[in-house]
């Protein structure tokens, strides 16, 4: 084992609680079984650390292996980093048949061929999911496998989800990834969050969005015990209205956790009574950004509870509707347009 | 007796040792009768009850009959017996007649559309259904004014809306692209319950890959004798149907994709759905 190895199999140890090393050890199943027992979890973990150096040095395990150790951990703990989303444009005819083994051989051979220094591993998780670690080096050093990029791709759909890649890199990845799902073209989705399971439900639709139907919603019948039966009705009428509006906007039951929308406005300064900012020629520029452990959640109960006003106004409902939580705001477009938004480490 | 002095005293003994037996044995007889009493009983019991099951069902029937005769003739006639049990009667009938025209609703095509945004739009719901299962429902908003548009849905990202949309002109032909649409995702729906089905009653065939739009299947099968491994992939090239296009085989032993009996094989995994394929397939012995 070399010294790069051995950095990074001290760096994962540290990062994996203590709980849930003795299960990620085991599902990665470099350790023989008598090698297993010998480990004391209860040890502190720089004694782990010790002890699982000397097993890796008597197994002769190398980086490649460490590697894979710390693919095992971030599969199982997505959302520990920024994820940002990217979607493939303008796919080539035969874009729907590519497989997973031509899209490893293809991936493979295209950032190799960009990279002179790099080191890929692809493996396929159980929800169809096809995870891509990438160690970069360049021309003059080796794979640095201490700030890998992870990217998340669901093959035949146009979204990618990337994790810890530098503008720099970004151009490189785009490349390959295009050319090896044969497509033409890859754009910023101006999607992001810690949670990589909430930004890919809300681009792939798997959550409980609502349509206005036939038949009435059974909310309407909810709380009708009240002093004024009059009053209490028309009121329920208008909360049940706002509900359904609410969640016509935002969707039903549990929603994806997205934590915060940003709002960068472009547009001019408009005041009566500030005659100095509102003769200016350039455009006032602010961002406004909304933050929450889950947004969606707390615009649809701001929404349903009158606190905004019904309908949802586009602003907000574009997040759910186009899958986006980043806006540039201009005078030109009516509706809210976009820019593209570089991911920065 | 005198049979038994004549034969001796052992074949004596053993004449009453089976007597003494039979007699041991009457109580369990009795117990025997009782029971097939109880049965014949039970089986009375469920005579009765399938009977008044089938009148039922005649009452139904007849109530359905002139149910759907009064649809025909617009005829409000009140119904006679007006006690508790006729109004159940009447209003499953009613639910059964409900049942067949939502089927019939689907069979001809229909799609559940409703008017939103006063007129301007529409939202329609596509159902999906595999061997007269009800799937997922799919919905779309559709705006119409100012111009035909799609304006959101929760049809996931691998099929292709907008193309479709581009395809079939929906602009001018709305049914022809919701035809298509309905088509593509009434064979997604199909090929992923198909793929369901296949884990649930072949556990000994192994999904070695398979992607989200069920496009593509790579399957393990055993070869019972020489326990061969023969790997077997299916192309569903057309999106819009539950069989593949193209049945490719892989084997160590070179001559087994091309022997007459898995050519037979590669054709019935192209005519018939996966899993019953499969099911055939084991029953004549190519597959563990």
């Amino acid at each position: 084992m070399d010294d790069a190895a051995r950095r990074l199999l001290q760096r994962l140890v540290r990062r994996i609680p203590a709980q849930t090393l003795k299960t990620t050890l085991d599902k990665w199943g470099r350790l023989k079984a008598a090698q297993r027992q010998s480990m004391d979890f209860t040890q502190s973990k720089w004694a782990l650390t010790e002890k699982l150096l000397a097993i890796c040095e008597e197994n002769e395990l190398t980086l490649k292996h460490i590697a894979e150790l710390e693919m095992i951990h971030v599969i199982e703990n997505p959302d520990r980093s920024m994820w940002y989303a990217l979607q493939l444009m303008d796919p080539e005819d035969d874009a729907h048949s590519v497989e997973l083994t031509q899209f490893k051989e293809q991936f493979k051979s295209h950032l190799s061929e960009l990279v002179r220094h790099v080191s890929i591993k692809i493996k396929k998780h159980t929800d169809e999911a096809v995870w891509i670690r990438i160690a970069w080096g360049d021309s003059f050093s080796r794979p640095n496998h201490l700030k890998p990029t992870y990217v998340v791709h669901h093959l035949q759909t146009p979204y990618v989800f990337v994790t810890g890649l530098t503008s720099k890199l970004k151009l490189l990845l785009t490349q390959a990834l295009v050319l090896s799902t044969r497509h033409q073209a890859i754009k910023d989705a101006s999607l992001s969050g810690r949670k990589l399971t909430a930004i890919r439900d809300l681009l792939m639709r798997q959550y409980q969005q609502v349509f206005p139907t036939k038949y009435p919603s059974p909310l309407a019948e909810s709380n009708q015990n009240a002093t004024n039966p009059l009053i209490d009705k028309e009121q329920a009428e208008l909360s049940a209205n706002r509900h359904q509006m609410a969640c016509e906007a935002f969707g039903s039951g549990m929603l994806p956790q997205l934590q915060s929308a940003v709002y960068k406005l472009e547009t001019k300064f408009r005041d009566h009574m500030n005659k100095t900012m509102t003769e200016r020629e350039e455009p006032l520029k602010c961002v406004v950004k909304f933050a929450s452990t889950s947004l969606l959640e707390s615009l649809r109960h701001c929404a349903s509870s009158g606190i905004a006003s019904t309908p949802v106004t586009p602003l907000l409902s574009s997040i759910p509707l186009k899958g986006r939580n980043y806006f540039v705001i201009t005078d030109n477009g009516p509706g809210p347009s976009s820019q593209t938004r570089q991911p920065q480490n | 007796m005198e049979a038994a002095s004549t034969k001796g005293v052992l074949s004596h003994l053993s004449l009453l040792e089976v007597q003494a037996r039979s007699r041991r044995s009457r109580p369990q007889q009795q117990s025997r009768v009782t029971e097939l009493k109880a049965k014949v009983e039970a089986l009375k019991v469920q005579k009765e009850q399938l009977e008044a099951e089938i009148q039922t069902h005649q009452n139904l029937q007849k109530l359905r009959s002139s149910l759907d005769k009064q649809c025909a003739d617009e005829d409000d006639v009140e119904m006679e017996e007006d006690s508790e049990n006729s109004e159940l009667l009447r209003l499953m009938a009613r639910h059964t007649q409900l049942k067949d025209l939502l089927h019939a609703h689907h069979l001809i095509g229909g799609y559940d559309v409703i008017k939103t945004r006063q007129g301007k739009g529409v939202c329609v719901s596509l159902a999906t259904a595999y061997e007269g299962v009800y799937l997922d429902t799919y919905n779309l908003e559709i705006d119409l004014k100012p111009a035909v548009r799609i304006s959101r849905h929760n049809i996931p990202p691998f099929i292709p809306v907008n193309s479709l949309a581009k395809e079939n002109n929906m602009q001018t032909h709305m049914r022809a692209f919701l035809d298509a649409l309905s088509q593509h995702l009434n064979a997604f729906a199909g090929r992923k319950q198909e793929l369901k089905l296949l884990k649930e009653q072949h556990k000994s065939v192994e999904v070695m890959e398979s992607n989200v739009l069920c496009s593509i299947l790579v399957l393990m099968f055993t070869v019972p004798k020489e326990k061969t491994a023969v790997l077997c992939t299916l192309d569903y090239i057309d999106h819009s149907s539950c069989l593949p296009k193209r049945v490719h085989l892989e084997c160590e032993d070179k001559q087994l994709p091309d022997s007459p009996q898995w050519k037979k094989n590669c054709s019935l995994l192209m005519e018939t759905p996966v899993h019953t394929a499969l099911t055939a397939m084991r029953k004549v012995g190519d597959i563990v």
